[in-house]
């Protein structure tokens, strides 16, 4: 676990005693900070600093609602329409369309090709390439390495055409969550570390087993697949809440035992 | 040296919808803003290498007009110099700011119109968009803060400054001034209106950026000089280092 560091605002100066330094690894800045050549390392948003001396690295941890996308980046992206050789997606309202072309699905080629209608939900990376902040994000449900869709591709369709994706079945619903819950949620160790344990209290005993599949984008949202549609909605209300009280371990339980009392 | 007005006070996060937002009241004034961004611009507004930072100002009662565009325009290139616009080309950052309370003048008839700039709410929308930003985690360059002061010229020795005037002192003010500056202690903003000389708005800048850059300690020394501590007026950065402080302490409980 990363040592905890100052809160710290934009534009304030931070203590060349906290930056890590490292012999050999070059230091490499996250989310919130932003470099100033030659030698200033300045916030940009207001937010706890972080460090990892082992991995040579900073970041500022902070909590909002617009998600700007970033390369190799999980998310659940909705399909708007299809263009002649790629589908546009929605990854956040009102924002720039994202490009998933038809031939970054897992063995499409130009004959076969997943057909996916408009609202369609996808799990998809963002791809390495995209990093340049005057191109609009562009999306893959493959592997570019192995090959492999690795579970990434369309959500919630029964029987995926050119069997690519991981083709769940049986209802299910997106809930929209800050982004903060969605990186504790993707964590993972997200018990011990992002201190979110609902989940696998609905799934263990306090929910009485229920069954479900989620599924976790970055941009804020999550996937909840169930062959019933009350699980569907408990567990997306459990999520909600837990993310907007901002429960602990204990306030989770209690809710996950207050939903499953009132679904009977 | 006086100042008419209790502490500032600030909600964070009140709008669930939007990105981010804030409550702020100080001074009388309640201004709710709102945060979107960034977005996608519209083509009219859509600029190759930046973002366009939107604002909109709706008054208390009624529709905006000359007066809400004008405010519009002195705030929006204040704000664009805050806001990292370079990191979101073709991009939009969409601010609104929702007056919901302001002090009533018994003297005149607010519904008339008046060709003037309404200064003593400026620090109070500047404050709002600067707080709503950092609630929705728009990438700045820096904080700012704002306040306004009033010159009251006195029938014998030197004029006097007000702080955070109401209304009526505005209105038998010799002049009036906002100023507004980054948490780097640079000047902001600077909008003055009626008679003064240069060496008055010189006090007066000192006097604000007593208020909007006062450091967190201070001085023993410095303390005789400006004798009463109740004198010194509110703490612009201290408010805002606080009230961040909490939100962040809220959206990280779980670490």
């Amino acid at each position: 676990m990363a040592p905890d560091g100052p809160l710290v605002l934009p534009g304030e100066t931070i203590d060349p005693s906290l930056v890590p330094s490292h012999p050999k690894n070059p230091l490499r800045l996250g989310p919130g900070l932003r470099h100033i050549p030659p030698t200033d390392i300045v916030p940009t948003v207001a937010g706890q600093l972080i460090t990892n001396p082992v991995k040579n690295s900073m970041w500022i941890e902070y909590n909002s609602n617009r998600y700007i996308p970033s390369p190799n980046d999980l998310i659940l992206a909705q399909i708007l329409r299809s263009t002649t050789d790629a589908y546009l997606c929605l990854i956040t309202p009102y924002s720039a369309p994202a490009t998933l072309p038809h031939l970054a699905f897992e063995g499409a080629t130009k004959k076969t090709r997943p057909q996916l209608a408009p609202g369609q939900l996808v799990y998809a990376r963002i791809t390495p390439a995209s990093a340049n902040r005057h191109m609009d994000p562009e999306l893959e449900c493959v592997s570019a390495t192995t090959g492999k869709a690795d579970g990434l591709g369309p959500i919630g369709v029964v029987g995926t055409t050119s069997g690519s994706g991981s083709g769940s079945t049986g209802p299910g619903c997106v809930f929209d969550i800050s982004l903060g819950f969605a990186r504790r949620l993707l964590m993972a160790r997200s018990r011990e570390d992002g201190g979110v344990g609902v989940l696998e209290m609905l799934g263990g005993e306090e929910g009485g087993g229920l069954a479900f599949e989620t599924a976790v984008g970055r941009n804020g949202r999550v996937w909840v697949g169930s062959e019933s549609a009350r699980t569907v909605v408990l567990v997306g209300r459990a999520l909600q809440e837990t993310d907007r009280a901002g429960l602990g371990m204990e306030g989770q339980r209690r809710l996950v035992k207050k939903l499953v009392r009132e679904m009977k | 040296m006086t100042t008419t007005a209790a502490a500032p006070e600030a909600a964070l996060g009140v709008l669930p919808r939007a990105d981010g937002s804030a409550n702020y009241s100080h001074a009388g004034y309640t201004v709710t803003g709102s945060v979107n961004g960034p977005i996608e611009a519209q083509r009219r507004d859509e600029h190759a290498y930046e973002a366009h930072v939107d604002v909109v100002i709706r008054p208390a009662a009624g529709v905006g007009g000359t007066r809400e565009r004008h405010l519009e325009s002195i705030l929006q290139s204040s704000l664009t110099q805050l806001i990292l616009v370079k990191n979101f080309p073709r991009c939009l950052v969409q601010i609104v700011l929702q007056v919901e309370d302001s002090p009533e003048n018994d003297y005149v008839n607010t519904k008339l119109v008046q060709a003037s700039l309404n200064f003593a709410i400026m620090p109070a929308l500047m404050q709002t968009a600067v707080l709503a930003l950092l609630s929705a985690g728009v990438p700045m360059r820096a904080t700012a803060t704002a306040t306004a002061i009033a010159v009251m010229r006195q029938e014998e020795g030197a004029p006097t400054l007000v702080v955070d005037p109401s209304t009526r002192a505005i209105e038998t003010a010799q002049s009036a001034h906002v100023l507004a500056f980054t948490s780097h202690g640079g000047l902001l903003l600077a909008e003055s209106e009626g008679d003064f000389t240069v060496k008055e708005w010189d006090s007066v800048y000192d006097t604000a950026r007593e208020i909007c850059c006062r450091s967190a300690p201070t001085k023993e020394g410095m303390e005789m000089v400006l004798d009463e501590e109740a004198t010194r007026g509110p703490d612009m950065r201290q408010f805002l280092q606080s009230t961040m402080e909490a939100k962040v302490a809220k959206d990280l409980h779980w670490k």
